[in-house]
């Protein structure tokens, strides 16, 4: 899912070091405003929506998971992006997520270039792009903005917007509080800082950058026009993101892999043993060969300390900076993939210290992708059958609903991967509707039904079915085995390859995708 | 029969294009003609001077509905109008949903204003059916009871009689005979049986009421579509579903319809019929599951070839020929009772065989069916209260927890009745200091109760109101939930002085109802778990 190119993280490298030296202390920016009236060379240094924005045009096509061998329509999205050092524009992922064409445009002149993705994280929400031709110098004359590192509850911070003509807009908004809330992808939670104040867009619709006395502070995640409140994906995050692409092997946000509940009730505290500490979290949930997992961490433990920071019976931590927020942010925002954890806890009335790297399962990792992107779901068809790995973006295809309106065994699955996991299974595969053909007469309505062996062999996978339909039985059948009703059904071998010819021939352009 | 629901699609995936181009070759498969006689429309029953209008009459009844959200409460009041009619001495048929959760039953004759008070015989809402009587019958001892026909042909005349919405008096509205088919019957929610569907306009009010043909009864009419979703498509329950009814009541009790529990797939398509042996003859369908505690649990295997039941022939489409009407192979069963057996010719591993099926009743899958007549059953304890899982609490409750999703609908279909044959929910927590941090954690699975598994309803009371306790925490009551880490924990001595205190603070009358669940009389389900256990 990170699409990187070695050869531009090489040059990350060296404009990481631009970074340190190029920026001057603000004060020359401030310098710079008391003289911007004259038409001096100095007016372009002092950052500006106008001066340090680009116009980002994407063009994205979302992969069909009901019908896997299309993609849907293109859709335009328009957003802005933050001029930062070494050409490069930051954006949030969701402005490029399944692009098929981007390009940068100035907000002043209108000139375009084509650009690519150098960087790109769903879970943090952000995208890194540079110009695909090396060459173009459109950019030159743009003025990066700095990370901001200062920003607290109750700072005002200005959005920043271009209009169509090219005029500045900033509009003044103020930080409520500091917490761990949703980015894009759901359930990826990170930093956020939510903030006040009402908005109105121009010509734009995604990613709005936000700064802090000319410095880049952060992002916009999202707003209610309702509430008049948005949610900020934060500096710190960016920066985690800029510092791991650095090195050109991008890690990621590690991630725990627990579940917990607060120990507010005293009963509870009681029967853990801990009515005589402070705060403390119950684990309630432990994710198979996650970080918590592997580190030894058990269903029934209390978490009382993190890195050498008291965890309450709520879940937070104080944090100098920010107050009280989720300990998750210790994990998540604020460490590393494979940096080492250190957790305190109470089992079963006893004290015992764990330490363990911080690993990061991949959405590929999981038995059920979680989010897919960029590429399309994978499949097979023969003969008329289509079969498919289960994903939560198939899920989705049901819309907002899914966990009540989707088949529900499939719901169930992904809920509840640990028995499949047991049985060796790496993905779930599934059948998941049968376009009538000469070879399915008598098959049409079943679907959404769980495969458990083809030809004798069972399937962990996609690519287990393509290995197990070489092999037909001597009478040229194949046999398909589902762990619920109809249980068994055979295929014609022939005829199914023979439809397949059939099938490409009209309309269905591609019959697997296995990678 | 029972049935499984399946969620549907909900996006429409057009493959129109696709069916148009593998259809053509197969046309001429179509090309036999249809053999459904449809006979010219002669008006059968035009004269309805002979009708005897006094044996059909008002049924009023005063309902008592049920509270499962606060079980131990009496739920609302209530009253309804149906039709019912006489059918031999002091016998008036009805439907079971004009009479369910009654509390008081009258019956008034066409043109006399006095109510005459009855009660209900038997009542089946397996087929939506009901036998009432008067406790003083002479007000009818000169009526002449109707009699029963036959099947009607497709597109003859009929007539119905009842007391529907518009209006005080008798109505009689007129229709044809549209469609003969096996179709769900909504009063029970689970069960499907033979219904003759008409164009008459059948109303709200006429349920119970008699559908006639020559003077004869055809039918009781039941259920309909709301006008919303399709124009005059009424449905009544025709002679072969009320006779049985009639012979089962016969001994003096009623006992429900009888079920194979199997489910089948078609077997059209010519590999699964090489691979099962069969020849290309249009005959037989294939055992997919054969539930454990049904009828055929044990007998009948995945890969199982049905080739003929009762010396029919099933075609590969799961239908038999019964007096030259094709009809779904279930109907074999259906006629059939309690201890009755079924004979059927298969073929296993490409051998013919000859096999006998007791038939019994299906108990799992009333978790999905509605009930009536029948008090809910909760245990309360220090404010949590506790419920067996069906129907009612679902839609009680609004219950969409994932976990409690699954094991209702897939309770019949996994056979996850072997491992907890009365699975219970955690309901509603009645506030209180000792289960003040409990509330976020209802309407889920219970799965253990100080250490013992959950089986049934009862087993929750007894694990609450007993010493068993989990290892080193005799101090404590934990309740676990499925999918759950977190225990819910109550200290002992504080759950016990907090119960009575719950109990006067909400008004609750009592605090446990409990009836042993009928899945535990079921011989075949003890056979499965003796079988599980063993494992």
């Amino acid at each position: 899912m990170h699409i990187m190119h070695q050869s531009s993280l090489r040059f990350l490298l060296t404009t990481a070091l631009l970074f340190a030296t190029h920026f001057s202390p603000s004060l020359q920016a401030q310098d710079a405003k008391k003289t911007a009236q004259k038409p001096t060379i100095e007016v372009e240094i002092v950052p500006s929506p106008a001066s340090s924005l680009v116009r980002i045009n994407a063009t994205l096509q979302r992969y069909n998971f009901i019908r896997p061998w299309e993609k849907g329509a293109p859709t335009p999205r328009r957003g802005l992006g933050a001029f930062i050092t070494g050409k490069r524009v930051l954006t949030t992922a969701e402005l490029v997520e399944n692009s098929t064409y981007i390009e940068l445009e100035l907000t002043g002149t209108g000139e375009k270039t084509p650009a690519k993705i150098i960087g790109l994280d769903y879970e943090a929400n952000l995208a890194l792009l540079e110009p695909i031709d090396a060459k173009s110098t459109i950019l030159d004359k743009l003025v990066p903005l700095k990370l901001d590192d200062s920003v607290s509850a109750g700072d005002t911070l200005e959005i920043w917007q271009v209009e169509d003509n090219g005029n500045s807009v900033t509009t003044d908004v103020k930080v409520l509080r500091v917490a761990v809330g949703n980015y894009f992808i759901p359930g990826s939670r990170l930093l956020t800082y939510p903030v006040k104040g009402s908005l109105q867009y121009h010509a734009n619709s995604f990613t709005l950058p936000v700064v802090k006395n000319g410095n880049l502070a952060g992002l916009l995640l999202s707003y209610s026009s309702k509430e008049q409140t948005s949610s900020l994906l934060p500096s710190p995050i960016i920066k985690h993101f800029l510092d791991d692409l650095k090195d050109g092997d991008y890690k990621g946000f590690p991630n725990m892999g627990l579940g917990y509940a607060q120990t507010l009730d005293e009963q509870l505290r009681k029967f853990t043993h801990i009515s005589d500490k402070k705060g403390g979290v119950f684990v309630r949930r432990i994710v198979a060969d996650s970080s918590a997992g592997k580190g030894g961490v058990k269903e029934g433990d209390v978490i009382l300390n993190l890195n050498g920071h008291d965890i309450d019976s709520r879940g937070n931590y104080s944090n100098d900076k920010y107050g009280k927020i989720n300990f998750s942010h210790l994990v998540r925002g604020a460490s590393n993939v494979g940096d080492k954890v250190k957790l305190h806890i109470i089992r079963d009335g006893k004290p015992i210290d764990l330490e363990f790297p911080l690993l990061r399962k991949e959405p590929g990792d999981y038995l059920v992708d979680p989010y897919m992107f960029d590429r399309g779901p994978r499949f097979m068809i023969l003969g008329g059958l289509i079969f498919q790995e289960l994903t939560l973006p198939y899920l989705k295809f049901w819309g907002d609903k899914w966990p009540t309106r989707g088949p529900l065994n499939l719901v169930h699955a992904q809920a509840n991967p640990e028995p499949y996991e047991k049985e060796g299974r790496k993905k779930i595969v599934f059948l998941s509707q049968v376009v009538k053909t000469p070879a399915t007469i008598g098959y049409q309505g079943l679907g959404s039904i769980i495969l458990t062996k083809v030809n004798g062999q069972a399937i962990n996978a996609i690519g287990d079915l393509a290995e197990a339909f070489k092999k037909p039985n001597a009478q040229g059948l194949h046999k398909i085995e589902f762990a619920d009703h109809p249980k068994v059904i055979y295929l014609d071998a022939r005829m199914a390859l023979a439809i397949n010819q059939q099938l490409s021939k009209y309309g269905i352009g591609q019959l697997q995708n296995l990678k | 029969m029972t049935t499984s629901t399946r969620s549907p699609f909900s996006r429409t995936i057009t493959f129109s294009w696709l069916c148009v181009l593998f259809l053509a070759p197969h046309i001429h498969a179509q090309e036999k003609k249809s053999t459904v006689e449809v006979p010219p429309p002669p008006s059968v029953q035009a004269d309805v001077s002979k009708v005897e209008f006094d044996a059909i009459v008002r049924v009023e009844v005063e309902v008592e509905n049920r509270n499962y959200r606060v079980p131990w409460n009496i739920g609302g009041l209530g009253s309804g109008v149906g039709t019912g009619f006489m059918i031999g001495k002091n016998r008036f048929l009805t439907n079971a949903h004009v009479v369910s959760n009654r509390r008081l039953i009258y019956i008034k004759k066409m043109d006399r204003p006095e109510p005459y008070k009855a009660r209900v015989l038997y009542v089946a809402h397996d087929c939506d059916l009901a036998l009432l009587e008067l406790e003083d019958p002479t007000p009818f001892k000169d009526v002449k009871p109707l009699s029963i026909g036959g099947i009607p042909k497709l597109n003859t005349t009929v007539i119905d009689v009842g007391y529907p919405i518009g209006g005080e008096r008798i109505s009689v509205t007129r229709g044809v005979v549209s469609r003969i088919d096996f179709r769900p019957y909504t009063h029970s929610g689970v069960d499907f049986h033979l219904t003759i569907q008409v164009d008459a306009a059948i109303n709200p009010g006429n349920s119970g009421g008699p559908v006639l043909q020559d003077n004869k009864v055809v039918g009781v009419a039941f259920q309909g579509y709301s006008g919303s979703q399709a124009q005059n498509t009424a449905y009544m329950i025709p002679v072969p579903v009320i006779n049985r009814f009639l012979k089962d009541v016969e001994d003096g009790q009623y006992d429900f319809y009888v079920d194979m529990a199997t489910q089948t797939i078609n077997l059209l398509n010519p590999a699964q019929r090489l691979a099962l042996g069969l020849k290309n003859d249009g005959r037989g369908v294939m055992v997919t599951i054969a539930d454990k505690a049904g009828s055929a649990g044990g007998v009948l295997e995945t890969g199982d070839v049905l080739l003929a039941i009762d010396g029919y022939d099933i075609a590969s489409d799961g239908f038999v020929t019964i007096e030259g009407e094709r009809i779904n192979l279930n109907e074999i069963v259906e006629r059939k009772f309690v201890g009755d057996t079924v004979d059927l010719k298969i073929l296993r591993d490409h051998k013919l065989q000859q096999i006998k099926i007791e038939l019994q009743r299906f108990i799992p899958y009333l978790i999905q069916a509605n009930h009536y007549d029948k008090k809910p059953n909760f245990v309360l304890f220090a404010g949590l209260q506790f419920q067996p899982l069906d129907r009612e609490l679902m839609g009680s409750f609004g219950i969409s927890n994932l976990k409690a999703r699954y094991v209702y609908s897939y309770f019949s279909r996994e056979e996850l009745y072997i491992e907890r044959p009365e699975p219970v929910i955690l309901t509603a927590v009645l506030p209180d200091s000792v289960n003040t941090h409990l509330q976020a954690y209802t309407k889920q699975l219970v799965d253990t109760i100080n250490g013992k598994k959950i089986l049934t309803l009862q087993d929750v009371h007894d694990a609450l109101n007993s010493d068993a306790h989990e290892k080193g925490q005799e101090n404590y009551h934990v309740i676990r939930l499925l999918g759950e880490g977190r225990p819910l924990v109550m200290e002992r001595s504080k759950a016990k002085a907090a119960h009575q205190r719950i109990m006067d603070k909400y008004n609750v009358g009592y605090d446990h109802f409990i009836e042993k669940p009928l899945i535990l009389e079921s011989k075949a389900l003890a056979k499965a778990r003796e079988k599980a256990a063993k494992k």
